[in-house]
């Protein structure tokens, strides 16, 4: 288990490649798929033309007639050499104040009842864990996490929902995630943040990137309502902390 | 100058080329369905192939032109009237001010494209004019067009009279039959399940949108089970969930997924999977990478031979 000795190559079409790295989720591993994206951007490798990272593996496409698969993956295994967690700059820990209450947590009582905890002490569990963003995907600026602590660790719901609102905080399995849009979803939904995940009127429309690191901060309904006016007048300011290294 | 929408269709939207280097963000590309298609109507009104344009869905829309323009339709068969009188499709025409364009319902195929001289001048969202619908993002104002809609046009950049060539002209009626590379999860999948995939057709559902379109047929097996950890999902990815039926994932797409993917539908075949109407079939063909490359860079360059100039007098 772990990483490879060698990366795969696993052609996806005439116009990507996924690099798979190891066999399973961990931070060792994605650290290497985010350095390996990192050394590909910072040098601008020829014939890529769009990368995006998930856990273990980098999706990379390329353009053929620059750069065939022969080309493609000499010059990806030897930048994988240097592809270790050093080469990236520090992280940043962003705060998400997220309300676990009422029905923006609706799911909250359920949660602790399969878990057999008070909902007291899986909002306390999990607004004091740190969490790690692994990489964004699936929707816009849907954040794929780990960090929670093991008591937490609860099995996807058996029937998964059709719609969860925006900023939804959830658990499935080890991992947490924000709903970014209105969605489909299969994990619990313990709180939500005011915070906008995705922005499609911002310049930047996106919060969290991969590689930050992520600080819930349990807030009650009149803070969540107060935060969520200043969002939508664009007066709130994001807590960001210093780039930490890793 | 611009374009005043008196009718919209069911799913009309501005589409250029699409965004690039969103994808890491959760982001699609979004951009023309069939980009082949998109690039010969551009190509046609004397455009960059990266301006913007419309693409209709099943039924066309009937818009208003405030100036003159060279315009073209291409793709799906929907029958084209100006001023109600009937105007060949895969050709530029010149259009005056107060005239009407009609798109009406596709008689095969399913997305025509209408491109205008200067292109569709709707603002640059993250570096692309393409409308992605799920996210409310680019196009006009992040959605479809509506009745009442009034679009900004670029400056004319002049126009001929032309055509695109008869054998460039799909017929959407025939059964499509695209190119497919094995991989990336093909290894998750038994012999049978493989064999099953380019034996027979695939029919395609109503199931199909802009994200992906799902098909129904032989049911294709797994070795064990059909979760994966997640990773990002390529255009073209042919997605196997539990019930053993192919997705193939288009143009606006999720970007990373957790479901095995058995192979990739080519570039250059999308474009003829996006123009079959649910009931018709498709089949798959398994090629190398080595031929998808050949494949594609013939397919490319012969493409830059699709349209006859007229001569000028």
């Amino acid at each position: 288990m772990g990483i490879y000795a060698e990366p795969r190559f696993l052609p996806c079409g005439d116009l990507a490649l996924s690099v798979e790295l190891g066999d399973d989720i961990n931070r060792e591993v994605n650290a290497r798929v985010l350095a390996l994206e990192y050394l590909i951007r910072q040098r601008n490798l020829a014939g890529v033309t769009e990368t995006v990272p998930s856990y273990r593996s980098l999706l990379v496409y390329y353009d053929p007639l620059t750069a065939g698969w022969d080309a493609i993956t000499s010059s990806l295994r030897a930048l994988w050499r240097e592809a270790r967690p050093e080469v990236l700059p520090p992280a940043r820990t962003v705060e998400m104040p997220c309300c676990y209450e009422g029905e923006l947590g609706f799911e909250l009582e359920g949660a602790a009842e399969k878990l057999g905890l008070s909902p007291d002490e899986v909002v306390r569990l999990h607004a004091a864990a740190a969490y790690y963003v692994y990489f964004v995907g699936f929707t816009p600026g849907l954040p794929y996490m780990t960090g929670m602590p093991e008591r937490l660790n609860i099995p996807r719901l058996e029937q998964p929902r059709t719609k969860t609102p925006p900023g939804s905080v959830s658990i499935g399995g080890t991992q947490c995630c924000i709903y970014s849009v209105e969605s489909p979803g299969g994990f619990w939904v313990l709180g939500r943040t005011p915070l906008n995940l995705y922005d499609p009127s911002a310049a930047d429309p996106i919060l969290l990137r991969a590689g930050d690191h992520v600080r819930f901060r349990a807030i009650d309904r009149a803070e969540y309502d107060s935060i969520a006016d200043a969002v939508a007048q664009g007066t709130y300011t994001t807590h960001i902390e210093a780039p930490r290294h890793r | 100058m611009n374009l005043l929408v008196h009718d919209a269709g069911p799913q009309t939207t501005v589409q250029d080329l699409g965004r690039r280097g969103t994808l890491r963000e959760g982001i699609p590309p979004s951009g023309p369905m069939d980009r082949d298609a998109f690039l010969l109507a551009n190509r046609l009104v004397g455009n960059a192939d990266d301006a913007a344009a419309l693409e209709c869905t099943l039924i066309g829309p009937r818009l208003e032109f405030a100036d003159e323009r060279w315009v073209a339709v291409t793709g799906a068969a929907m029958a084209v009237t100006l001023n109600g009188a009937p105007v060949p499709r895969w050709a530029a025409l010149q259009v005056k001010p107060g005239e009407m364009l009609r798109l009406g319902p596709a008689a095969a195929g399913v997305r025509a494209y209408l491109a205008v001289s200067g292109g569709i001048d709707t603002p640059l969202t993250l570096g692309s004019r393409s409308t992605y619908l799920r996210g409310r993002l680019g196009g006009h104002q992040g959605r479809a067009l509506r009745k009442g809609d009034t679009l900004p046009l670029g400056p004319p950049s002049g126009g001929a009279p032309a055509r695109v060539l008869e054998r460039f002209i799909p017929d959407y009626t025939e059964a499509a039959m695209v190119r497919v590379v094995l991989g990336p999860q093909d290894d998750r999948f038994t012999p049978g399940g493989i064999a099953a995939l380019f034996e027979a057709p695939y029919e395609m559902t109503p199931q199909a949108d802009r994200m992906g379109a799902r098909l129904r047929g032989a049911r294709i097996e797994h070795t064990r089970g059909h979760d994966i950890i997640s990773d990002g999902v390529a255009l073209g990815g042919i997605q196997v969930v539990g019930d053993g039926q192919p997705i193939v994932l288009l143009a606006d797409r999720q970007s990373t997924g957790g479901y095995t993917k058995i192979g990739t539908v080519c570039s250059f075949d999308i474009g003829r999977v996006c123009q079959v109407k649910p009931g018709q079939r498709l089949s798959f063909k398994r090629v190398t990478i080595a031929e998808a490359h050949e494949l594609g860079r013939a397919y490319r360059a012969e493409l830059d031979h699709a349209i006859h100039w007229e001569e000028t007098p």
